[in-house]
This record gives structure tokens, C-alpha cells and sequence, in this order.
């Protein structure tokens, strides 16, 4: 950042600097290349935080780069570059070269602003990247009147210096904002560092390091945060965000800090009375926006205004912003069905969105975590439904998301829908599992009855599940015939028995892997085949059963209808999925009642006009520094010895060196000379003739 | 005192005289600017008549900078106002652009974008073709496709405008709200630049050089509109509908087409510089504009750029300021501004400071073109933030 143009000659060194020794510290400091490497530094350690996830939780960073990288990655800081020690120093060193390079040049600079150099020597005008020397024929009063007033025309100031031997120099200067511009985008960069300084949290790290603050890194209730982690309105900066519950009100603000967050006590209450959504014909989003009330001690009136995307509202030095939406607590009834009871007995919960309930089976203790409920899951539509409808989003309904988790901590992960969506044109009650985060969801589809309810697909599986009830029913159904003695029908109901639990627990496949760990290979397609057989047989007398019990046919032997043979094919498939469905309970919502909630962003920015008016000087520096060019012009004009001043004042010669200088090297500067020289030959000329 | 006399005497020299056809310009642009607030003044918000009435001022300084855009402006009007007329004549709905005649060939968007495409793609052919055969025919040639592109390119923007409210009076926006469009906002950018610095800097050598780009950006429109159906109006995500949108994006552009003809101007300076090496009597090399004039061409072209690259980024942050409650957040589109505005900010320093010139500086330029790719693209498809508008 140091200009080290070739001088104007005489004022080439300054003074000062002549009779200081060069502190060679600041002038490391200040130099360019420093300077141009902090740059590329700031820019690579960018590219990091941009190509590295930032601030993500500690178990991603240990999945995707295994303990030992993370670990590393971690130390340096990698994970958080932006707000790093190395960064920030980074940052210092920029701040500090730059001012080092601005006061350094601040007196020199000045100087080349004002000054003329009018008393340059003609040496010296010749040694200048644009000079020329000619023959004068006008008087030297006239030239110099020309002289002053052709550069003024130019736009140039100008000032004469008439020497002892009688020569007179015209010096010419322009466009000294161009040294302004130089200034201000220098000082701009400082003012921008320290606006961006007042609205970091530093402050909060020096108390973070003095031991009077520490993040809350639990979820846990306002009365239960850590009195370490609060943060009271004396806080100078902050930009944090938190959800109110339609209807609710809040005081506190959760600031995202290291590992966890910081809670800000607000000075003023917001009340949001109403989140509302707005949505196009597509299905996207069109608006978010919150109806809220303000209050506050020193407020006679509380503050009543909407806000939205784009519009927030701003309160004293605070601002609030709409910046996303929740759940704000939907109430649910759920009915949980335990996929192994032998009889039908769900059990009956009332819960909400955000809480936690525990439970009690036969299979362990788990704890249940509702965490999000959707009402609209908008996908988009296929090419028939499109044609049909003419939409081109389709809407699946309402879905729950919760956690199931057991007493060892494991968790399973679900997306139930409430309402059955439609898949090759049957109707389905889609539940996602997973085990991680980082995986998608595994998708069971429950096949809805004749009424659109599950209630057929859990007495099947009841049923299913009841092996003694089987018993009874395959026993009455096809009692041993005298052909058959006593002992193979034993055998027989034994082996149908035992395959059907097979199935249960394991699907199809269960019944394949058996046959291939238990049956010589080349009996294996005869033995599975009378398998497959057989546990269709008794599933499909399970399922006509269930039909009869239904009312939907009176005997087994009755035909039944093409939409309960798919239901039947569909039943089974879901049956053998069930074996990777985590713990055996399916969450079924009853009735819901949902509470939205509005996410809001509120800061405190003390630093934002500064950084404004830092931006506004660096527009102006930059237009000013590529746009204005310092140009000076010297027109010297040394009258001939032989030249009789007295006798003729129209005609003498005198010699003429013009030269010229820009502060930077461009085309135009030769252009523009040359077109000076040749105004001022031409006038010569014209008055040489006349 | 005689200087006072001169000076009398230069005062009337030099200076443009105000011509009939510059209060024509100027009562158009009025006019016009009149037309539009009367139109659609009542869907304005007061910052968006702020904009209307800095266009106004805007373009008429431009016109009077640069006469040529007098010109474009008038055609692309006449055109935009004829197509307005047809949707109008067929009771405003957007099947009018299969059906009528006007609209299903010429001036519906989606056929002035393929005009335009189809123009830039044969004036780089031509360009190439004019440095091979010298010919100033073939030059004007190319250049008067150039400008027709243009002409259609903006056209397609207007109209598309306007078609956005047509298929549904909740989606209109300006067109410079997803990828698609603003790829179009790109091309029709640069090129206006590069054909102010042809007339500027007399030379139409370095014409097949930055259309390559160009037609690198129409390629891949072409790609986003049939592989993707990128073309389709959406409606805009709430997060864009602000009136900053009109300012921050326009100013980006800029920035970005001033970047990538510089680039090009690099590519063309190593390939003279490299002919001259070879053979200082090089043909090539004689085709091509000094290598001086094309290092000076770069560093007004990279000035210019940055000055409107560093607009748009401030404008960006108030903007940032008001929609994402902080001016800024690190998310990977503004870090790759900052990291552009970074590489440029070391380029001018180089230059201006150090004097750097000539082969290192352009081979940069070039380098700086694949680090404003990577800000413009390469963040939409590869890294997820706030910015993630127009994802492939």
C-alpha cells in the first residue's frame, strides 16, 4: 500500500525522512508485500470456511473426518474459522499495515496535493515521462498570458514563478482528489475493521476468559440455564434469535456461542399474537409474517407491527427480524400400537411438539421425543396428477417427526404421515425411519382399508401375531382328514406355525435364508418351494379371517375383490418390513391441534452505520482513485539572449519546454500532451504569420 | 490582463453543442420514465420510484456519454411496446405467445432469449471470421449482430417482466431473480460493455475473444433451458422480494461482465504477446491491437468492475442487513465476493503501486475470471448458504 511512484524530482525525498533513521519494523509493517500477503491469507482461510462446513456439531465433524483429522482440524481452528484467534490476528495485522501505510504517506501526500513545483529547474522538466522543447516566436508576455490561460481551460490550477535570469514557468495541477480518493478508501478499510470490531464478541470472549461467562450447552428450561450464560442489556452488541409460540411472549434472547448459547435478557417484551404463512398456487411460500406487540417500561403505548421478510421493525437501537418459524407446541392424542401384541391395545397418549414422554412396554423402557409437526409436505406432482389437476405441486398432508430413544440411549429417528397419500394409485400411511441424522428416511407403507384407516392392517397383524388364536382357527378351518394320521398333522400345523413366525420376524427372505443354511442345496428349490406354499396358505387363511370378521365375506371359500387381494399383497409387504422398523410401536396421530411459532432474529448493531459509512467513503475513495487522474503540466518558457524585448513585443523568440506528469502511467497522459503542445505551436505559428 | 481575453476565446471550443437530437434523447427518456410511473407507479413502493427516477437521470447521462445506446434504447422500447401491445390485444394471458404472430416468432421472452443466443453464437463465428480475413465488411458484420443480440436480450428481460405477471399477478417480478435470468442479465451486460470500449478504443480485434465467453454463458443457458426447464417463471422466495434486488444485481453484473472481458483481453494479450516472441513480424500479432492499449484496456476494464463490484457488495450487505438481521454472516456467497473484491483489490495494488504490467498481470486477469466463476457459479452448486437462489 505504498506508492512508490518515480518522485517529482525536487521533492523526492522528504525532508523528514531524510533525517530519521527508516524504523525498519513499521516499514515491514507498512510495505506492500506484506500488505498483499495478509490479503491472500484473509482469502485462503475464506475459501476454508466456505468449503468447511462451519459450525457444525462435534459428532458431524468426527463422522466426516474420522477422530484424529477432526481433532486436528479442531485445534486450528478450522471448524469456526471466522471467528479464530489466527483470523482475528490476521485481521489486526491488515488493520495495522494499512494505518501504518496511511500515516506514513498522510504528509507526503498532503504536500503533493498543494503543491506546484513550479520552481522545478528545466533540467528537471526534461527529465519528466512527457517533455518537449521548441522554438518560441511570441513575446514572453504573451506566451505566459496563452500559457495560463490555455491550462486553466484545461481545468488545471495553475501558478507562475518568474525566475532571475527572466525565464517565467506556468506549472499546472489537477485532479488532487485522486490523492483524496487514495485516502479514503485507505481509512475506510480501518473504519469498516472497526465497526465489524463493535459488533463482534470479543468482549464476550475476554469474559469468557476471565471466567464470568460460559455457554449453556444443555436444553433445558430459562430457570435452569446457567447463571454464567446469561447476559444482561448492558451487553454492547448482539445478534441472536429465538421462537415465540403464537400467543406467547418472551423477554430473552438464545445467542449462538462456541459449542451452545448465551441467553440475552431483553430490555422490552415481544407478545406475537400471530404467525402467519402465505402460500402461492405452487405451494411455495409466498410470505412469513409475524403480528406482534412491543412493550416496554419507558413505552406509554406498546408497540403494535407487523413484520415480515424484508421488513423488520426497529425499536431504539434494536432490530427485529422475521427469520424463520417453528413449531410452536402443536397438542397431539396419539394411539400407540405395539407391533407384537398378540391382542389389540393401543395405548392412548395426549403429548405436544417439544416434548418428552416416557414409556413403559414389555420391550424396555424408551423415551419418545416429538420434535416438528408439518402441516403441508409439498412435493411436486407426477406428470398424470398434473394433467389431472392442472397442479403442479401435490400436498401429502400433515406429517410428526419424533425420536424414540431406549434406555441405552439409541435413537430412531421418525416422519409419520397423518393422512394416507396416494402411490400407484392406492392409498398408503407412509413412516420413515432412521438410525442417523446423516441418512434418509426408510419408507413402510401401511396399506389403507376400504375406510382410509389403518384399523385392518393392525388386526391382520394382531392376528399375526397370535399364534395360539392361529391355531384355533387353522384347526377349525381344515380339521385332519382320516387320510392323515394324527402325527403328520401335528407336523404339519407345527411347521406352518413355526413359518409363520419366520415370516413375522424376518419377511419372505427370513423363510430363504433358512432354507439355505438348513436344506442340502439340492433339495433347496423343492423344500422352499413347498415353503412359500405353505406360509402363503396360512397367511392368506389369517387375511380371509380378517375379512370375515369384517363382514366383507361370509365364508372362506367366498371371492374377494381385486382392491383386497392388492391390500392383502400390499399388508404383506409392510409385514416383512418391519423387521428394520427399530422398536416395535407405530405412532398413530388421532386428532392434533397445531401452534406455530415464529422464529425471530433480533440484534443490537452498534457497528452497522459505522461499517455504512466506512462502505460510503470506500465508493467514494474508489471513483475518486480511478477516476480522477493528478496531472501537473509545466510550460517554461526562457526568453533567447539575442532577443531585443524593448524594440518588439509582438515577435521574439524564446525557448519553450513543456513537459508533463500523471501519477500514473497512462495513454492518455501522452495524448493530452501532445494535443497541449501542439495548441501552444499552433499559436506560435498563428502569430508568426499574422 | 490578455488571459482573460483568451480564455473568452477557448471557452466555446471543444464543448459538444447541445444538439436537437439530445433534447429529443432527454424527452424521451422523460417521457418514457413518465409513462412507466403512470402505468405502474401504484406497485411501486417509494424506493422503487427512487430507482425509476435514478434510471431516468442515469440513462440519460449515459445516452449523452454514449450515443449508440440512444439508439438501442429506442428499438428495444419500440420492440418491448409492440410485444406489450400484443399481449394486450389478445386479453392479457401468456398463451398469446403461441398464438400470435409477433410473439410466437419475435418478441415473446423466451423467443427474443433464442434470437439473442442464436446472434451472440454467430457473431463469435464472425468476429473470428473478420480477424482471418481482415475484412471490415465481415467486422461490421459482427458487430451489428452484436448489438442485435443485445437489442433481443433486453427486449426478452422486458417481457419477460411483464409475462411474469401475465401467468399470475402474485409472481411478477424483475427478471434478474433466479440463475436463469441473471445469466441473461450477463451476457446482455457484457456485451453492451465490450461494445462501448470497440467504439471507445477503435479496435474490433478483441470481438471473438470476449464473445467466447459470452457464448460459453449462452451455452450453458441453452443447457439450463432444455436440460432443466430453468426458463419456466417462478414465483420469488420472500427472502428476495425487496426493491434492493433492483440495485444489488444489476451493480453485481457489472461487475461480473467487466471481470471476464478483461479476462478475455488477457487471453488475447498472451496470444499476441506469444506471436510477437515467436515472430515479431507476426500476422497474428499485426491483426491485433498493441499490447499496450490491450494492458491499458484491462486495467480501465478491471477499475470499472471493481468500483460497481465493490457498489454491489455494500449494497448487498444493507440489503443483508435488513432481510438477514446482519450485514454480514460469512455465508459462502458473500465470503466469495469478499475473496473476488480481495483478488482485484491485490490486482489494482499491483498495478498501481508496484507498476506491474504486461504478461503476469493478464495471465491474473485470466485467473481472476475462474475466481469470479466460482463466486457466481460454483457457490450455487457446490456449497449451500443463505445465497442458495438459483441452485442446478
Amino acid at each position: 500500500m505504498t506508492e512508490s511512484k518515480t518522485p517529482t524530482s525536487a521533492n523526492a525525498v522528504p525532508k523528514s525522512m531524510k533525517k530519521k533513521q527508516p524504523n525498519q519494523i513499521l516499514n515491514f509493517f507498512g510495505s506492500m508485500n506484506l500488505a498483499v500477503t495478509l490479503l491472500m491469507m484473509l482469502s485462503i482461510a475464506s475459501v476454508i470456511g466456505t468449503v468447511l462446513k462451519q459450525d457444525e456439531s462435534t459428532q458431524n465433524y468426527m463422522i466426516q473426518f474420522g477422530p484424529f483429522w477432526a481433532e486436528v482440524f479442531n485445534s486450528l481452528g478450522l471448524f469456526h474459522v471466522y471467528g479464530a484467534a489466527w483470523f482475528i490476528l490476521v485481521l489486526l495485522f491488515l488493520l495495522l499495515s494499512t494505518s501504518i501505510c496511511v500515516t506514513r504517506n498522510t504528509p507526503s501526500f498532503l504536500k503533493d496535493m498543494k503543491q506546484y513545483s513550479e520552481k522545478l529547474s528545466r533540467a528537471a522538466l526534461q527529465h519528466q515521462p512527457n517533455n518537449t522543447t521548441f522554438e518560441g516566436t511570441v513575446s514572453l508576455e504573451r506566451q505566459q498570458e496563452h500559457a495560463v490561460a490555455l491550462l486553466k481551460h484545461k481545468g488545471y490550477k495553475t501558478k507562475t514563478h518568474i525566475r532571475d535570469d527572466g525565464s517565467v514557468t506556468v506549472a499546472g495541477l489537477k485532479g488532487k482528489w485522486n490523492r483524496l480518493g487514495y485516502f479514503l478508501t485507505h481509512i475506510s478499510i480501518i473504519v469498516i475493521c472497526i465497526g465489524a470490531l463493535l459488533d463482534s464478541n470479543l468482549l464476550l470472549k475476554y469474559r469468557e476468559l476471565t471466567g464470568s461467562l460460559e455457554a449453556e450447552t444443555r436444553t433445558v428450561g430459562l430457570d435452569e440455564i446457567n447463571k454464567n450464560s446469561w447476559l444482561g442489556p448492558e451487553n454492547l452488541s448482539f445478534r441472536g434469535s429465538v421462537n415465540v409460540a403464537d400467543g406467547g411472549k418472551t423477554d430473552v434472547l438464545f445467542l449462538p456461542y462456541e459449542d451452545g448459547y448465551l441467553a440475552q435478557k431483553l430490555p422490552f417484551t415481544i407478545v406475537n399474537k400471530q404467525f402467519r404463512i402465505k402460500y402461492y398456487d405452487t405451494g411455495m411460500p409466498k410470505s412469513f409474517e409475524s403480528d406482534l406487540i412491543l412493550t416496554a417500561p419507558d413505552l406509554d403505548e406498546p408497540i403494535v407491527a407487523t413484520i415480515a421478510v424484508n421488513h423488520p421493525l426497529h425499536y431504539k437501537n434494536y432490530a427485529i427480524f422475521q427469520s424463520s418459524f417453528a413449531d410452536g407446541g402443536t397438542t397431539l392424542k396419539l394411539k400407540v400400537h405395539p407391533l407384537l401384541s398378540p391382542i389389540s391395545n393401543p395405548l392412548e397418549l395426549d403429548s405436544a411438539i417439544n416434548k418428552v414422554e416416557p414409556l413403559k412396554t414389555p420391550m424396555g423402557k424408551f423415551k419418545v421425543e416429538f420434535n416438528d409437526f408439518k402441516m403441508h409436505n409439498i412435493i411436486p406432482a407426477t406428470d398424470e396428477e398434473k394433467a389431472l389437476t392442472g397442479h403442479k405441486m401435490h400436498n401429502n398432508g400433515p406429517t410428526i417427526i419424533f425420536k424414540v430413544r431406549n434406555d441405552q440411549g439409541k435413537a430412531w429417528e421418525y416422519e409419520n404421515y397423518i393422512m394416507p397419500s396416494l402411490q400407484e394409485d392406492r392409498l398408503f400411511f407412509m413412516t420413515g425411519v432412521r438410525e442417523s441424522q446423516a441418512e434418509p428416511f426408510r419408507y413402510l407403507f401401511i396399506p389403507a382399508d376400504a375406510n382410509r384407516k389403518k384399523d385392518r392392517f393392525f388386526k391382520f397383524l394382531t392376528l399375526l401375531n397370535n399364534p395360539i388364536k392361529f391355531m384355533d382357527l387353522f384347526t377349525t378351518q381344515f380339521p385332519r382328514t382320516p387320510d392323515v394320521s394324527e402325527k403328520t398333522y401335528q407336523l404339519q400345523t407345527k411347521l406352518i406355525q413355526q413359518l409363520l413366525a419366520l415370516f413375522r420376524s424376518k419377511g419372505f427372505n427370513g423363510i430363504t435364508e433358512f432354507v439355505k443354511s438348513n436344506v442340502p442345496e439340492a433339495d433347496r428349490k423343492q423344500v422352499s418351494d413347498y415353503y412359500f406354499g405353505q406360509t402363503s396358505f396360512a397367511l392368506q387363511t389369517l387375511y380371509l379371517e380378517v375379512l370375515k370378521e369384517e363382514g366383507v365375506i361370509k365364508t372362506h371359500s367366498d371371492e374377494i375383490s381385486e382392491f383386497d387381494k392388492t391390500w392383502f399383497e400390499d399388508a404383506l409387504n409392510t409385514v416383512a418390513g418391519l423387521s428394520a422398523y427399530g422398536p416395535p410401536m407405530y405412532f398413530e396421530v388421532a386428532s392434533f391441534k397445531q401452534i406455530q411459532a415464529t422464529g425471530l432474529q433480533i440484534t443490537k448493531s452498534p457497528g452497522k452505520n459505522v461499517v455504512f459509512f466506512g462502505s460510503a467513503m470506500l465508493i467514494t475513495g474508489v471513483f475518486f482513485l480511478f477516476y480522477v487522474r493528478q496531472r501537473r503540466v509545466w510550460i517554461h518558457i526562457k526568453p533567447n539572449a539575442h532577443t531585443d524585448l524593448e524594440s518588439d513585443s509582438t515577435t521574439s523568440s524564446s525557448e519553450i519546454t513543456i513537459a508533463a506528469k500523471d501519477n500514473r502511467d497512462l495513454p492518455e497522459t501522452t495524448t493530452e500532451f501532445n494535443g497541449l503542445v501542439n495548441r501552444v505551436k499552433k499559436f506560435n505559428n498563428n502569430n508568426n504569420h499574422a | 490582463m490578455q488571459t482573460e481575453t483568451y480564455l473568452e476565446e477557448f471557452k466555446n471550443e471543444g464543448k459538444k453543442p447541445f444538439t436537437l437530437r439530445d433534447v429529443a434523447w432527454i424527452a424521451f427518456v422523460i417521457l418514457g420514465s413518465f409513462y412507466a410511473w403512470t402505468q405502474y407507479g401504484g406497485l411501486m413502493d417509494q424506493y422503487e420510484i427512487g430507482i425509476l427516477g435514478g434510471t431516468t437521470v442515469g440513462l440519460i447521462l449515459l445516452g449523452r456519454l454514449w450515443p449508440s445506446l440512444q439508439t438501442l434504447t429506442v428499438s428495444v422500447s419500440l420492440m418491448v411496446m409492440l410485444a406489450l401491445w400484443t399481449y394486450n390485444s389478445h386479453g392479457n394471458v401468456i398463451t398469446a405467445n403461441e398464438e400470435a404472430f409477433f410473439l410466437k416468432f419475435l418478441l415473446s421472452s423466451q423467443s427474443a432469449i433464442m434470437w439473442m443466443s442464436a446472434l451472440f453464437v454467430m457473431a463469435t463465428a464472425t468476429y473470428f471470421l473478420a480477424l482471418y480475413n481482415k475484412s471490415d465488411f465481415t467486422y461490421k458484420t459482427a458487430n451489428f449482430m452484436v448489438w442485435a443480440a443485445a437489442t433481443f436480450g433486453l427486449v426478452g428481460m422486458m417481457v419477460r417482466w411483464r409475462e411474469s405477471y401475465i401467468i399470475n399477478f402474485n409472481y411478477g417480478h424483475i427478471p434478474v431473480s433466479s440463475l436463469y435470468e441473471v445469466f441473461i442479465l450477463f451476457v446482455v451486460l457484457t456485451s453492451l460493455m465490450y461494445l462501448f470500449y470497440e467504439q471507445r478504443y477503435k479496435t474490433r480485434a478483441l470481438g471473438g475473444f470476449v464473445m467466447l465467453v459470452i457464448s460459453a454463458a449462452v451455452g450453458f443457458l441453452l443447457w439450463y433451458t432444455f436440460g432443466k426447464d430453468a426458463h419456466v417463471i417462478q414465483p420469488l422466495v420472500p427472502a428476495l422480494k425487496s426493491y434492493w434486488m433492483k440495485i444489488h444485481v444489476p451493480a453485481n453484473f457489472v461487475g461480473y461482465g467487466s471481470f471476464s472481458i478483461a479476462a478475455m483481453v488477457g487471453v488475447a494479450y498472451l496470444l499476441t504477446e506469444r506471436a510477437l516472441k515467436k515472430n515479431p513480424e507476426s500476422s497474428f500479432a499485426s491483426r491485433m491491437p498493441a499490447l499496450e492499449a490491450m494492458d491499458d484496456l484491462m486495467y480501465k476494464v478491471i477499475s470499472l468492475g471493481f468500483a460497481f463490484f465493490t457498489i454491489a457488495t455494500v449494497l448487498g450487505a444493507a440489503w443483508a442487513a435488513e432481510a438477514w438481521g446482519g450485514y454480514w454472516s460469512w455465508d459462502p456467497k458473500e465470503t466469495w465476493a469478499l475473496i473476488v473484491w480481495l483478488n482485484y483489490a491485490a490486482w489494482l495494488h499491483m498495478r498501481m503501486s508496484k507498476g506491474w504490467r504486461g504478461a503476469p498481470m493478464a495471465w491474473w486477469a485470466f485467473i481472476g475470471l475462474l475466481i469470479t466463476t466460482f463466486a457466481f457459479l460454483g457457490v450455487n452448486m457446490f456449497l449451500s448458504g443463505l445465497h442458495s437462489y438459483g441452485e442446478l
